[in-house]
């Protein structure tokens, strides 16, 4: 072990030599620095290695041969290990980042990065407080030295602005550090937390300012605007060095000396930083300036972490792993995106489209805005998870609210940035140069964010027993991203076969039903990929990431595996859903309402898991507080993806825009995710009274009725083929909802049933439409038609698609609905069966048009040459259709299965199967009878009318014509235009987009009041001087409640 | 308490001083009159440290004389506030001295030395 | 107006705030704590009469080093800022007047002077009042008044960041013979403690403050010269 005095000497001597080197020996001093902060990085990192691997004490360093508090002495433990680590190797990977520009600069230059890494790595292992003093000088000095590396005016006045600000806390810092000293006789940290308070108050306002100099380093909401300008206005290679480093050593001082804080005082500084993590988020929303951006989400995550330090009491000895693991995420990430910008050199966050040239990078920036939010497999995610959980486990809600409000702010800013970056047009911008010495330090921390999370994940109790292996291959889908669309196509249908077959055999009960959907699925729309040429990049990890996450939940052994595998599914879905051309904003309110929705359940589990000794998913079926608020938070966050009325609206777009074979997976399939959910949900908790009277379960009842309603209604008045059908799909989910909240083994055996169908017809039809629009290059309906001629595959898919969907007899989707009336009578529910038969009308409007308009009719003239869907869009299509047609023959081959599924939960009230004939309380069904009959039915009328229309006589194109004048917009007066212009009249109120226009408000709402915020920061330096004099003013009124 | 002991009184006086010196900071729109206020919030600290290290009727802390040589913890004021204070009156002039290069190069950019006029970063 | 009230409300409350400090505030009548234990061991282990001298190169060396490292990266970093060249081209006119012949005489007398107080203080920093920084500003002012005097005069940058490098370097070698030849980094044992109260006393302390002297002299007739040279006319 080499001692760590020798990162201060090695850095120090270095920095002190460099001054012997002249201007031509740049290339000598940079690599003489490189070296040593190469060593500094080795030291800290064996001692770290020496504290996780070898369990070695905590050892210290000693100055001038003195024992304290005689002499400065130094501590290197474990978390100063930790963290001098951090330092270390930012600064390492931050000189290689900046060998060209410090080159230019030269010996100065090289000093003073050394000096603020030298002054960082002493302020965290100091165990003096005067000491400390003297180095964060030093790093402050050298701080504003790293600044101006760029000389501008920008540049400067922050640099300036920056002086200042430091330059009063820093004299603040004394003052408190001087009468500490006169009280105490020591200036010993340890033995300050030795004697911990005084009876006299000067004592406690020293310790006071002491404590008070380390938050504002720490740049607290709204005494800020310093902090953020030098953020803006620094090289991003120096941005980098501050956000990674600078905030983390100013974290560990805080860390360090928060038990010299009462009580009191660490619920004020929880309340700063939870005050700094929302403001700043908030302000971030209206940033278009990119390395502004990075320091409102900076400050905010240190907010966060701040807010972590002040609620240690409650997370006792959590509160190292959850401040660590978002902290070194932070870290990483913060680093990362402040180098891309850095390459990327784009003031608008919108010119951020030109990342696409380089595809690294883009990779990193998305890997780093995703260890950002916390998503798996990144460490902040099992941070955050554990810091809800202890919250909720002290009854401290205030704080999760605030935390989960302040994450979902900063979520919409930083994938809105994503998606501009991964959608926006990027034609006209000349490239960016790329070095490798500038790549290679982003590749290092991005390939960290994997390891950290592994590592993160391996030490948490529970996480460690997560099955990674599915995230793992589909990542391992990145590396081989280069091959052709078929190998990888056959790869992933390979892949997703074996796990299936491996998995098969554990899967039970409502398991086995779900698996089947996600996995059978899965395959099955895999097999359109054939269709795609090329390489289709970055296709196959996410697909494969999102079924990942579906089969994850299904093998959700615990809370948290199953929160886990939600969160893999939505990342993967994501980027699926943003694939589309028009998908960038559909794309993003996807990603919010999954995020909101995500942190709802987040919250549940917390508090189901009050008081339980695991986070088995039984823990949910003995909820020991507030069970009904757990009831509704799970099920409100599940509702979110089964896009009920209210949480819909990222639906219809992020559906229709999809891809072909996209549209399927996220509409068919995807949503089911939520209809496990619930599923899981109802079976464990049963239902939950509001009050003591009003049924939770009752109330999404109705709320599945409307939505079925609504969703058919605003279905059929889409003119976009794959918008009907994603509203549709809302449509559907509302019915199943419905039949779930029956509570009742038909109204589930309907509502499971509807759900195996659901996947069939609508893959069926999304496959089918996607087929069409694949060839005819237009999603609006009213551009087709008389398709039948050139697509007649399509056709009958369409044709049995729509069939099924609208529960006719003889497919299977009339068995569903014959049980849901069933069950709806037996329930007694008839004002919301009602409302479910009307629905049941709307959707014959929505599929007759649908048809009517694609296929039937005239064919348009640019039509005429058009093929038919490519082959293997229609071989899923077809293997759907048998499977389809086997269970409208033979339809208890499903139901009986699903009945026995369910009978263990509803044992009373199910189908008396003799044969193929089922018996109801309300009477019987013959499936196979029914599909003969049907069959017969229409044999014979099709025979009748081939005998009797040989004679008609055909209606040419162009025997129609527009009575001498020819329109202004002839399509708009097309018959399939606006196709039900008169029900739109009599009930077109009901669908006027008010909920869209109540989300929209809210964000307009909330980009007003950030921007409002944020002008606070009017850009004088002498205002933001005020704000830290005021800040400290008025925390001091409420630590001390009065003068 | 004495009120108008020699300590006292430089105790207060320091404090004056230092919030003579924020007020500066605070209101003077002068970058210069500011880094004046600096010097001067930095020697009302410098002067309050002297303060609290004094022991009443003791004599410097140098044991050039054979009688301070025993027993000496009885006859010397604090030594350790003198340290602190050099190193606090360094610390300040390399601060003092970038500050004051700052305020050259911002006048180099906008010939002007108001603080207002700086203000192209915001919100 | 409002601001300014706002103004006077902060500096009242932070007045308000301090309050409490001056008012536990008494003075003491007999030392505690460590400056205790200084004064009654600095003697026998340090060995400097000066025992400041004492606190600050031994028991608090570390702040020094410290403190010579913020100077020096103030130098640096103001040297990076007025990128003030190595060589002087010809045509750099100055904007300097010309200087009197009394000025030039009386500098050409003043300044060994100065040095050599400045050097005398810090040669006896662990004597009498004074030390490297004192020292070293002394003779920093020395250079001052050459640079006002005959702002013509063009000296060495190479030869005041050699000195500075060389007395940077040696302090910290200094500091690490510490842990190699006594109890830890800085420790001054390193050299024969000699007798109390005489020049060669107290090991390594009036070394480290000739270091520190020239350390500091060589920094801050840097800035001056850096401050100095930027001011060009064009």
């Amino acid at each position: 072990m080499v001692a760590p005095i020798y990162i201060i000497a090695t850095l120090l001597g270095v920095a002190f030599a460099l001054g012997l080197f002249g201007k031509k020996m740049n290339s000598m001093a940079g690599l003489l620095s490189v070296v040593a902060l190469g060593f500094a990085s080795f030291i800290s990192l064996e001692w770290l290695a020496g504290f996780w691997l070898y369990d070695r004490a905590a050892e210290y360093i000693y100055t001038a041969g003195f024992k304290p508090p005689f002499s400065i002495n130094l501590l290197m433990g474990k978390d100063e290990a930790l963290f001098t680590s951090l330092i270390n190797i930012a600064g390492f990977f931050g000189t290689v980042y900046l060998w060209d520009k410090l080159k230019k600069i030269g010996s100065n230059g090289y000093v003073t990065l050394m000096g603020m890494i030298l002054g960082l790595n002493v302020i965290i292992m100091t165990r003096d407080l005067f000491n400390l003093f003297v180095f964060l000088e030093i790093s402050s000095i050298a701080t504003a030295g790293l600044i101006i590396f760029s000389q501008n005016l920008k540049t400067i006045a922050a640099g300036f602005k920056y002086m200042l600000a430091t330059g009063i806390i820093s004299g603040i810092l004394l003052l408190g550090i001087i009468f500490m000293y006169y009280f105490t006789g020591t200036l010993n940290i340890d033995d300050f937390l030795a004697v911990h308070s005084l009876a006299v108050k000067g004592f406690g306002v020293a310790v006071f300012f002491v404590l008070i100099s380390i938050v504002l380093e720490l740049k607290p909401f709204p005494a800020n605007g310093w902090g953020l300008d030098v953020y803006e206005s620094a090289d991003s290679g120096i941005a980098a060095m501050i956000s990674a480093g600078t905030a983390t050593a100013s974290f560990f001082v805080m860390y360090k000396l928060l038990p010299l804080g009462t009580p009191q005082f660490h619920m004020v500084l929880a309340g700063i930083g939870l005050a700094t993590f929302i403001g700043s988020n908030l302000m971030g929303l209206k940033q278009t300036n990119p390395n502004r951006l990075l320091g409102y989400s900076s400050i905010g995550q240190v907010g966060l972490l701040v807010t972590i330090l002040g609620l240690s009491e409650f997370l006792g000895e959590r509160t190292t792993f959850i401040a660590y693991s978002i902290l070194i995420s932070h870290f990483l990430a913060k680093a990362g995106l402040f180098w891309i910008s850095g390459i990327v050199k784009r003031s608008e966050i919108k010119e951020w489209a030109v990342l696409r040239n380089n595809r690294l990078l883009l990779i990193l920036f998305g890997v780093f805005i995703f260890t950002l939010i916390g998503f798996p497999p990144f460490p902040s995610f099992f941070g955050k998870w554990d810091l809800v959980l202890n919250m909720a486990s002290n009854n401290q809600y205030f704080w999760i609210v605030g935390i989960l409000i302040g994450s979902l702010l900063e979520g919409v800013y930083l994938f809105r940035w994503l998606g501009y970056a991964l959608k926006l047009d990027n034609a006209e911008m000349p490239a960016f140069e790329v070095k490798w010495n500038k790549v290679l330090p982003i590749a290092v921390f991005g390939a960290a964010t994997f390891v950290v999370g592994y590592f993160v994940s391996s030490i948490h109790p529970y996480a460690k027993i997560i099955n990674y292996i599915p995230l793992a291959v589909a990542l391992a889908f990145v590396l081989i991203d280069f091959l052709p669309v078929y190998v990888k196509n056959t790869l992933a249908i390979l892949a997703m076969a074996y796990y299936y077959y491996y998995l098969y055999p554990t899967l039970s009960s409502f398991g086995a039903v779900f698996g089947a959907i996600f996995m059978v699925g899965g395959i099955v729309t895999l097999i359109a990929g054939y269709a795609f040429k090329g390489q289709r990049r970055g296709f196959y990890p996410f697909a494969l990431m999102m079924f990942a996450g579906l089969i994850g939940l299904i093998e959700a052994k615990t809370t948290l595996g199953f929160f886990y595998a939600w969160e893999v599914m939505t990342v993967g879905s994501y980027f699926l859903i943003i694939r589309g051309k028009k998908s960038m904003p559909h794309a993003l309110s996807y990603m919010l309402f999954s995020m909101g929705g995500a942190y709802l359940m987040l919250a549940g589990f917390a508090i189901a898991s009050v008081g339980q000794f695991n986070l088995d998913m039984s823990t949910l079926s003995h909820v020991l507080v507030h069970p009904t608020w757990v009831f509704i938070l799970l099920a409100v966050g599940f509702l979110t993806k089964t896009a009920s009325l209210g949480l819909h609206i990222w639906l219809p777009g992020a559906h229709a825009e999809a891809e072909t074979d996209v549209s399927p997976m996220v509409s068919a399939i995807l949503l089911k995710a939520g209809v496990f959910g619930l599923v899981t949900l109802f079976l464990a908790m049963g239902d939950q009274l509001i009050g003591g009277d009003v049924s939770v379960i009752y109330l999404l009842g109705w709320l599945g009725a409307i939505t079925a309603v609504m969703g058919n209604l605003m279905a059929a008045f889409q003119e976009d083929a794959k918008r009907l059908l994603a509203y549709s799909s809302v449509g559907v989910l509302g019915y199943i909802l419905f039949g779930l909240s029956l509570m009742s083994h038909l109204g589930w055996l309907s509502a499971v049933s509807i759900s195996v169908t659901h996947f069939m017809f609508k893959s069926l039809l999304f496959l089918a439409i996607g087929g069409v629009v694949w060839r005819v290059k237009t999603k609006e309906m009213y551009r087709m038609g008389g398709l039948i001629k050139r697509m007649p595959f399509s056709f009958f898919s369409v044709l049995i698609g729509i069939i099924v969907l609208a529960g006719l007899p003889p497919l299977s989707g009339f068995s569903g609905k014959w049980i849901f009336y069933n069950a709806v009578m037996a329930k007694e529910w008839y004002l919301q069966g009602a409302l479910i038969f009307f629905s049941g009308m709307i959707a014959f409007l929505y599929t007759f048009r649908l048809i009517h308009s694609v296929f039937l009719g005239q064919l348009k003239d640019e039509h005429r040459e058009v093929k038919e869907a490519p082959f293997w869009i229609l071989v899923p299509q077809y293997m759907i259709i048998g499977v389809l047609l086997y269970f409208s023959a033979i339809p208890n081959s499903l139901l009986k299965p699903i009945g026995k599924i369910i009978s263990p939960y509803f044992p009373t009230g199910g189908l008396e199967w003799t044969g193929q004939h089922a018996v109801s309380t309300y009477g019987y069904w013959n499936g196979l009878v029914i599909f003969y009959i049907v069959i017969a039915i229409f044999v014979t009328v099709l025979v009748w009318l081939i005998i009797n229309n040989r004679k008609a006589q055909k209606v040419k194109q162009f025997n129609i014509v527009f009575a001498a004048e020819r329109p202004f917009k002839p399509e708009t007066s097309h018959y399939a235009y606006n196709f039900y212009a008169h029900y739109r009249k009599a009930i077109g109120i009901l669908v006027e987009p008010k909920i869209t226009g109540w989300w929209e408000g809210v964000a307009e709402w909330a980009h007003a009041m950030g921007d409002k915020f944020r002008k606070i920061y009017n850009g004088n330096g002498q205002s933001y001087l005020i704000h830290i004099m005021a800040f400290i003013v008025i925390i001091y009124l409420i630590s001390f409640g009065g003068f | 308490m004495q009120l108008f002991s020699i300590e006292y009184i430089s105790l207060v006086v320091g404090f004056l001083i230092l919030l003579i010196g924020i007020w500066g900071i605070l209101t003077r729109k002068n970058i210069l009159k500011m880094v004046i206020g600096f010097s001067l919030f930095d020697t009302g600290t410098h002067i309050i440290i002297v303060a609290l290290g004094y022991v009443r009727n003791k004599t410097a802390p140098i044991l050039d004389q054979a009688n301070l040589q025993t027993n000496t913890a009885q006859k010397i004021v604090d030594p350790v506030p003198q340290a602190l204070v050099l190193t606090a009156i360094v610390i300040g002039l390399g601060v003092t001295a970038l500050m004051l290069v700052y305020a050259m190069k911002l006048h180099n950019e906008k010939k002007t030395l108001n603080i207002e006029k700086y203000n192209d970063l915001k919100w | 107006m409002l601001r300014n009230s706002l103004i006077l409300l902060v500096l009242l409350g932070f007045a308000a705030a301090v309050f409490p400090l001056v008012h536990s505030y008494e003075a003491k009548d007999t030392l505690t704590g460590v400056a205790e234990h200084y004064a009654n061991y600095g003697k026998e282990e340090v060995g400097a009469a000066n025992l400041v001298s004492a606190v600050v190169v031994t028991y608090r060396g570390f702040d020094t080093l410290g403190e010579v490292t913020i100077l020096f990266l103030a130098s640096a970093v103001i040297g990076l800022f007025l990128k003030v060249s190595e060589t002087h081209t010809k045509d750099s006119r100055s904007v300097f007047f010309k200087s009197t012949e009394i000025l030039v005489t009386a500098s050409r007398l003043l300044v060994p002077m100065i040095m050599l107080l400045g050097a005398y203080i810090f040669i006896n920093g662990h004597l009498t009042p004074g030390g490297g920084f004192q020292g070293g500003a002394v003779i920093a002012s020395a250079f001052a008044l050459l640079l006002l005097s005959r702002p013509q005069k063009q000296f060495s940058h190479k030869l005041i960041s050699v000195i500075e490098s060389i007395s940077g370097i040696t302090f910290v070698f200094i500091g690490l013979l510490g842990i190699l030849l006594a109890g830890g980094f800085l420790d001054n044992h390193i050299f024969a403690m000699g007798k109390f109260g005489t020049l060669l006393s107290a090991g390594a302390i009036p070394i480290i403050y000739i270091l520190i002297g020239l350390k500091v002299g060589s920094e801050l007739t840097g800035i001056v010269r850096n401050l100095k040279e930027s001011q060009k006319v064009g």
